[in-house]
């Protein structure tokens, strides 16, 4: 079957999980006012982080290999240009935190508060006022929201051209012009998105900064893409599309999914290593949290991204087999999730916990268990952070099965369809 | 490399024709000796029925034991044998280790492999390997019998079988 059909059930399905996550935002919302609503904002945040990364590097995987004169994943190119069609929804979900930024309806950046550059206020922050240049709003809204935009601008344009072809002659010219595109893209894509991570997620912390935090968070994303593609795909498998991508194609999205968390684990401890082995107190203050607070999260972090996939997917089998891969792959896209939430969750547990008057000083952040208790929704995910998260997972499957139904499953008009059809593997 | 040993082979033009070749030798339960191509082809491991290759196994154990080496003698070292404070850490400081640990887990893997794949294949600086045909590193696909043993019969059946299976060469040669 080459064209997919979305069928009620499927609507149903998605639309049953984005039921359960609006109600779990709105749970969250009523049920914990603190801080103005910070478990709500901060859910809020880390899901359309995780979500929208997984669009645009997408987006990426396409780009490289198309640049790449990749020829395997050909049969796969509509699966994965429908997770990029999430993109506006990314930029959408970051106005409305823009908006909340500006207008005090949440306090998720420190460095938003009205007066923290002003050497007049009370509240003056030297450290903050000297990053004023990146962390403000204008940056903010042109690093979150236009960015996603310029980005999906290139996902359209490749859709377009992936879509515009009735012949072979016009998909070899489509695919040349898809070239050039991807070219500007690639380039463009890697050193904005830097940007965009630093803005969104890296300036909760704004007193701190690290020049791998792009390289990993780029990474978490890149493992989860990986994932999602290879669920989707056993699961359209299942449903009896793309039979044509077989275990060929599911071993070398095993081997991304192992090399990738490899590269994951890499940057991760890379960013570990040279803060803990240069000892500068603004630095290392960011993982004493992490390491005394966060314990929990911190080493189940490492466990489920790193640990798991790479004893599991190291054989061959486990990476033809469907079982162990779809079992790896939802692993490692529920550990990548856990991971954006320890980016998030702690910078602002800290300053709400600072914000009740009392600073948290390194000394005392080295006396960690003293008293604090395992607080679900900030240690650990609780049951309205899954919740959300599944409403996210309905909304972003919801526009992926929809961008698939709209055109034939695979493009018989690009060159290296062929190619892809044939690909053996081992 | 003293024992001798006959080798009846036939050149294939193609890889489809070589292919097919191995599967009807099979089928007859020919006992092949083995298959030389000028470039790796898809599918024969498949085609000729060949297990997966037990190397990686070799290699896990070499980087296991790397792995173990690293942290072993670093630990020692820094705890017992010398131990030195540097920039305030503690003496067994683990992530400072992780690096070295890393790069002999690669290296005791690797050069283990290399060294466990020379044995197995019989190479090694010195040996001469016998070469059945030099076309056979260019445009010829050799797939070749061990007629060691065989009667006169057994020879000829082999090579009523390359005429079956429109080999385009045919040759016996002693290595």
């Amino acid at each position: 079957m080459n064209q997919f059909t979305f069928t009620g059930k499927q609507k149903g399905f998605s639309i049953g999980l984005m039921i359960i996550g609006v109600l779990c935002l709105a749970l969250t919302f009523m049920t914990a006012p603190e801080h103005h609503h910070a478990r709500f904002w901060t859910n809020f945040l880390h899901n359309t982080m995780f979500f929208t990364g997984i669009s645009f590097i997408s987006m990426y995987l396409l780009a490289a290999h198309t640049l790449a004169y990749s020829g395997w994943h050909t049969v796969m190119k509509r699966l994965i240009e429908s997770f990029t069609m999430f993109l506006p929804v990314g930029a959408l979900f970051f106005l409305i935190i823009w908006f909340g930024t500006s207008n005090g309806w949440h306090h998720l950046y420190h460095w938003a508060e009205p007066g923290i550059t002003n050497p007049m206020a009370e509240n003056y922050d030297r450290i903050i006022a000297g990053k004023a240049p990146l962390l403000n709003q204008g940056m903010y809204i042109l690093f979150t929201t236009l960015l996603i935009l310029f980005w999906f601008a290139f996902a359209l344009g490749a859709r377009k051209l992936s879509t515009g072809s009735t012949t072979g002659e016009e998909g070899l010219a489509n695919y040349k012009k898809t070239k050039v595109l991807m070219a500007i893209f690639m380039p463009m894509g890697a050193f904005t998105s830097a940007f965009f991570i630093w803005l969104a997620v890296m300036s909760i912390d704004a007193h701190w900064y690290s020049t791998m935090f792009a390289w990993y968070t780029s990474a978490s994303w890149l493992v989860a893409a990986v994932a999602l593609i290879t669920l989707m795909l056993i699961y359209l498998n299942e449903k009896g599309y793309l039979t044509e991508a077989g275990q060929s194609h599911r071993h070398d999205l095993g081997k991304y999914v192992f090399a990738f968390s490899i590269f994951w684990t890499y940057v991760w401890f890379d960013q570990f290593m040279l803060i803990w082995y240069a000892n500068v107190g603004e630095e290392t203050i960011y993982f004493n949290t992490r390491l005394t607070k966060f314990k929990a999260l911190f080493f189940l972090n490492l466990g489920i991204n790193f640990i798991l996939p790479f004893f599991v997917l190291m054989r061959n089998s486990t990476k033809w087999k469907v079982g162990s891969l779809a079992f790896i792959a939802a692993a490692v896209f529920f550990g990548h999730w856990l991971d954006f939430f320890m980016m998030v969750k702690p910078g602002i547990y800290e300053s709400m916990h600072a914000h009740g008057g009392h600073a948290v000083t390194i000394s005392e952040a080295g006396h960690a268990a003293h008293g604090s208790a395992m607080e679900l929704g900030w240690h650990l995910p609780g049951l309205l952070e899954l919740g959300t998260m599944l409403g996210f997972l309905g909304l972003f499957l919801f526009i992926a099965f929809t961008t698939l139904s709209k055109a034939p499953l695979m493009d018989s008009n690009d060159p290296y369809l062929e190619e892809s059809l044939h690909h053996h593997a081992s | 490399m003293s024992t001798e040993k006959e080798v009846l082979f036939g050149l294939y033009n193609d890889e489809t024709e070589l292919m097919k070749a191995i599967t009807v030798a099979r089928e007859s339960h020919l006992d092949i000796m083995d298959v030389y191509t000028p470039f790796p082809v898809h599918g024969l491991d498949d085609v000729m029925g060949l297990s997966e290759s037990r190397l990686h196994i070799a290699g896990f154990v070499f980087g296991a034991l790397g792995t173990l080496t690293a942290l072993g003698v670093m630990s020692w070292v820094f705890t017992r044998d010398w131990p030195i404070i540097f920039g305030g850490k503690p003496y067994f400081s683990l992530p400072a280790f992780i690096p070295i640990t890393f790069e002999l887990t690669v290296l005791f893997a690797s050069i283990g492999m290399v060294v466990t794949f020379y044995t197995i294949c019989g190479l090694g600086p010195g040996v001469e390997n016998p070469i059945l045909d030099d076309r056979i590193t260019d445009d010829k696909f050799c797939l070749a019998f061990d007629t060691n043993g065989l009667d006169e019969a057994a020879v000829g059946n082999l090579k009523g079988f390359f005429q079956d299976t429109a080999a385009a060469e045919v040759h016996l040669k002693t290595i």
